[in-house]
């Protein structure tokens, strides 16, 4: 039987609640929506937390392994969620250290050295979250969503020069996903003619993406490309407007945050900023708006006022003496707002479980001791089940400093996606990290 | 600008380029020969998008000061230390596609809802909600000032068509044009500065830049907008790729308070001044700081730098040693000095001691180069080096210990302090390249505020830089005023603004000659910007590299 969408309505419309011929979500998720009633469980989505300039490794490593392990003073913020993440302590990301932080960003998120041909400094493979969107972000209306707290171009690449720049107001991000086009759960497709108006403008944008495209040489045509997958991927949020919404228990259109967060005393209000993102990405996910987030906390080399520090976040890392107490307290303080990303994910109730069931979430920074810019013992923190992929609750040191690579390795496996590898040269893994696997 | 001033400079100018054999004679040892355009040869070219402020130059200019343009576009990347680099090598990500359709709809329902705009470019009554010919004249004129070049007839027809369609299924002509409106402003077309070249009738081994790639090279370089109608037409009548025609239109551009905007657009890029709007001074410790410093202290600077180029048309190296600076009442009560009567700017002079003279004593400098809570010599130092003589620092070895130590009994200044920098030969081989010059400045704080001592003990501002000593920032002033690398620095920068890319090997007599010129001209920064336009690396391309094939 072919199901056509004019069948389909034909059919809501003669009383039937049944959705079927309709894209996965609509198609799986029982009339309750609060389970895939095939039982193969909600689909599999992606995190990243990313902050600047690294921890402090003596004060961040925790004290035993295994299930067994006590947090350190650092990740204390977490021990609520403790039974939800595993640390992962004394790997070490396997590239040239060339340029001071980013090096160490681009060696951990694309496990590849950083390019600094010709002046200036690029990512030359695309970061996780977008190895992970080309294969989880075709069915939702945004393939990947990215957001900065500490105002940043983020470090999501999809090639060379080529970056996803993060939404860094709560109220645009706000607008991007929950304002025009969003349809809650039970929200009627939107009829309206100039949706389809819209499309055929895309379609004759891209035409002349194509005709442009024939005359320019071969890295134009990379950054041409680029530009036609923005338009198919905007072509794709028209269409999904004339669709039934996903029919998702916990999805709510969520308040909106304040239009503005002005500075206290010259002071970014980073925790409430962060929150109010990070109340919108679960909400997003949760409302299968995306499946691939990235929260940029904060950016390498950063030199934010942290509450409560007496000098920007990048300059303590080097100048501060001693045990550097500052710097440790920025830590903790960044610590918090990642629970609150996790606790927040586990708040969320899927079908029997929480939103974070069904979530691979990875926490790291660009470098491991920012004094030293260290890539050795790096900091790494995994959240989530990835639908009972990943072992949670334990603490795992690798003893002989393995590639790091190796984690991301089994991030983007817990995720399904069939890949062999991660990341280039000496920094590539072909194996995972077996004992995060549940 | 005034009449006077401009015709002024006009006669200089003239004097140093066209007329520049004759000027030369008068001058001892001097030999210009001009350069052969086969002298050079210019990479391949690059699509260049527009940054959000030529979005917005170009939007004004074209439909009014009343528009508003949304302010949520892609951002604009620094590359190789320039926006206008970025430009070259980024592209437009999902989320730009998505602020620019926005932005696109918001301009053409305010474009066809003014009575005014509609008359201006829709030159017919359109004789019901649907009307092919007059929607076909509409765009060709729509089409030629957005793509700054004509339509093509496919191109055309696509647009009519869109046109035709959504007023039928809106019932109504202007609602329909708005499709193709947004069309034409989504298009690569416009957000991209497609500039491919065509082979040159008189050089055929080489490609050059069309009339009408020429047109919006000059009106984005001095201009930072899109060309006018006359511009265009002299596009069109092929004068462009002639020199008396380049010419003309070069003193036009510059005669233009549009040039005012040029130039802030080149230095804000230049010194990086955008990264005022986020000075992160710690307004509990600088009782000056406040979200107006940052601002007010671009305005400073580029106010100065306008008046030394267009009331002026003085030499550039007095924008390090002026004593005479536009201040506000902000930035007056961070230098100490009188706040000025009205509101807003005005032009003082300061005769203190304190060593506060030329660009070097400004916040600009002094606050975008430190940090947070304190002073940085380093990034002053490093900002001398990169920004002013074009001396490349490496970035410092990973797994190195950078800490300093606090300050103690013997150790009260960063001077002090940082020895370590200049003691330890590993680190001096970097450090001594920027920490003695910038502990110069050690007399500002990181706001720049004057301190004649820190933490109770005097500051020592002297050193040497290569080679030459001086005894405090004044002085040093001087020497990078003088310095040989400071004019060939802002000829490279400005040709590197100007192309959007690195100065490549196939360019570099074209640099040198263009520095040479420079300098024998006095530093004038206008007959600098005419002569840049005038260079073949300028106008010449070259057929695009083919990478691997895929």
């Amino acid at each position: 039987m072919k199901l056509t969408r004019r069948t389909l309505l034909q059919g809501m419309l003669g009383g039937s609640a049944i959705s079927i011929g309709l894209p996965v979500l609509e198609c799986f998720v029982n009339s309750n929506g609060t389970a895939f009633a095939s039982g193969t469980g909600f689909p599999s989505r992606f995190g990243l937390f990313f902050w600047g300039n690294g921890n402090l490794p003596e004060r961040w490593n925790p004290v035993g392994e295994g299930a067994d392990y006590t947090l350190s003073e650092q990740l204390q913020p977490l021990q609520e969620v403790q039974s939800l993440i595993s640390v992962i302590s004394g790997m070490k990301v396997f590239v040239p250290n060339e340029v001071p932080h980013m090096s160490g960003a681009a060696g951990i998120l694309s496990g590849s050295s950083l390019d600094t041909s010709g002046g200036g400094e690029t990512f030359q493979v695309p970061s996780v979250d977008q190895i992970v969107a080309q294969e989880l972000g075709g069915e939702t209306r945004f393939r990947s969503i990215e957001v900065a707290t500490q105002p940043s171009g983020g470090l999501s690449y999809n090639g060379p020069y080529n970056t996803n720049p993060p939404e860094q107001s709560p109220f645009a991000l706000f607008e991007r996903i929950f304002g025009t086009g969003f349809r809650a759960p039970g929200d009627e497709p939107i009829i309206d003619p100039t949706i389809a108006l819209r499309r055929s403008v895309l379609d004759a944008v891209m035409e002349d993406v194509g005709r442009l495209n024939s005359r320019v040489g071969a890295s134009d045509r990379i950054r041409l490309e680029q530009h036609l997958e923005g338009i198919r991927a905007l072509e794709f949020q028209l269409a999904k407007l004339e669709e039934d919404p996903p029919n998702l228990a916990a999805c709510v259109k969520p308040g909106e945050p304040f239009p503005e967060y002005p500075d206290i005393d010259g002071r970014l209000q980073l925790s409430a900023i962060h929150r109010a993102h990070t109340d919108l990405l679960v909400m997003a996910l949760a409302c299968d708006q995306t499946r691939v987030i990235s929260d940029y906390f904060s950016s390498p080399v950063n030199n934010t006022l942290f509450p409560g520090s007496s000098a920007g976040h990048h300059q303590l890392t080097h100048d501060e003496p001693g045990d550097q107490p500052e710097v440790n307290a920025i830590v903790v303080q960044i610590m918090e707002e990642f629970n609150y990303l996790v606790s927040q994910l586990h708040n969320m109730a899927e079908g029997d479980g929480t939103l974070l069931d069904s979530c691979s979430i990875l926490a790291t920074s660009d470098v491991s001791f920012g004094r030293t810019h260290s890539l050795e013992d790096f900091p790494i923190i995994v959240a989530g089940a990835a639908g009972g992929y990943l072992k949670q609750g334990i603490h795992y040191r690798s003893p002989t400093g393995e590639n790091a690579s190796q984690v991301l390795l089994t991030l983007i496996q817990s995720l399904g996606i069939s890949v062999g590898s991660f990341g280039t040269e000496d920094a590539r893994a072909t194996t995972g990290l077996s004992a995060l696997e549940a | 600008m005034t009449y006077r001033v401009f015709q002024l400079w006009k006669n200089q100018a003239i004097a140093g380029s066209t007329a520049l054999l004759a000027f030369c004679f008068l001058q001892p040892g001097c030999q210009t020969a001009p350069l052969e355009w086969n002298e050079v040869s210019a990479p391949p070219p690059t699509l260049r998008r527009l940054t959000q402020e030529q979005y917005r130059n170009t939007i004004v200019d074209l439909f009014g000061e009343e528009i508003a343009v949304p302010a949520q576009l892609e951002p604009d990347t620094a590359v190789s230390g320039f926006l206008e680099v970025g430009a070259s090598v980024t592209t437009i990500s999902s989320r730009g596609v998505e602020q620019y359709e926005r932005a696109a709809y918001e301009l053409a329902a305010q474009i066809m809802d003014s009575e005014e705009l509609r008359q201006q470019w829709v030159p017919c009554t359109p004789q019901g909600s649907t009307d092919t010919a007059c929607a076909s004249q509409a765009i060709e004129i729509l089409g030629l000032r957005l793509w700054r070049r004509s339509l093509e007839e496919t191109e055309q027809q696509a647009l009519v068509q869109l046109a035709d369609n959504s007023a039928e299924i809106l019932g109504d002509f202007y609602d329909g044009l708005q499709y193709a409106i947004a069309a034409l402003l989504q298009s690569p077309n416009f957000l991209f500065r497609v500039e491919l070249g065509e082979t040159d009738p008189d050089h055929t081994d080489t490609l050059r830049f069309t009339n009408l790639e020429m047109a919006s090279r000059i009106s984005y370089f001095l201009w930072n907008s899109t060309p006018d109608e006359e511009l265009l037409q002299a596009a069109l009548a092929s004068e462009l790729t002639t020199e008396t025609g380049l010419l003309n239109q070069i003193d036009r551009l510059l005669e233009s308070p549009k040039a005012q905007r040029g130039v802030r657009a080149i230095f804000t890029d230049l010194y990086q001044l955008y990264r005022l709007d986020n000075l992160a001074q710690d307004p509990t410790l600088f009782t000056h700081m406040s979200p107006d410093v940052g601002p007010s202290a671009r305005e400073e600077t580029l106010l100065g730098i306008e008046s030394l180029i267009f009331d002026m048309d003085e030499d550039y190296r007095t924008l390090f040693t002026s004593r005479t600076t536009h201040v506000n009442r902000t930035l007056a009560a961070i230098y100490s000095i009188p706040a000025p009567s009205k509101e807003g700017f005005a032009l003082t002079e300061i005769q203190d001691d304190t060593g506060r003279v030329g660009l070097m004593g400004q916040v600009s400098f002094l606050a975008l180069n430190a940090h947070p809570v304190s002073t940085s010599p380093t990034l002053r130092g490093m900002f001398l080096r990169e920004v002013l003589l074009c001396q490349n620092i490496p970035a410092p070895p990973s797994d190195v210990d950078t800490s300093i130590p606090e300050p103690s009994g013997n150790t009260v200044t960063l001077r002090d302090r940082i020895d370590e920098h200049l003691q330890n030969d590993f680190c001096a081989s970097c450090h001594q390249l920027t920490d003695p010059i910038g502990l110069a400045y050690e007399t500002f704080d990181a706001l720049g505020r004057y301190r004649a001592t820190e933490g109770g003990a005097p500051i020592d501002p002297s050193g040497e830089l290569d080679g030459a000593e001086f005894s405090d920032a004044t002085e040093l002033s001087k020497l990078i005023a003088n310095h040989e690398r400071l004019g060939p620095c802002l000829v490279e920068h400005l040709h590197m603004y100007a192309t959007g890319h690195e100065l490549t090997t196939g360019e570099e007599t074209a640099h040198d000659w263009l520095a040479d010129e420079f300098k024998r001209g006095d530093h004038r920064i206008l007959s600098l910007m005419r002569e840049i336009i005038l260079s073949p690396s300028f106008r010449q391309t070259a057929l695009p590299a083919e990478e691997e094939s895929e």
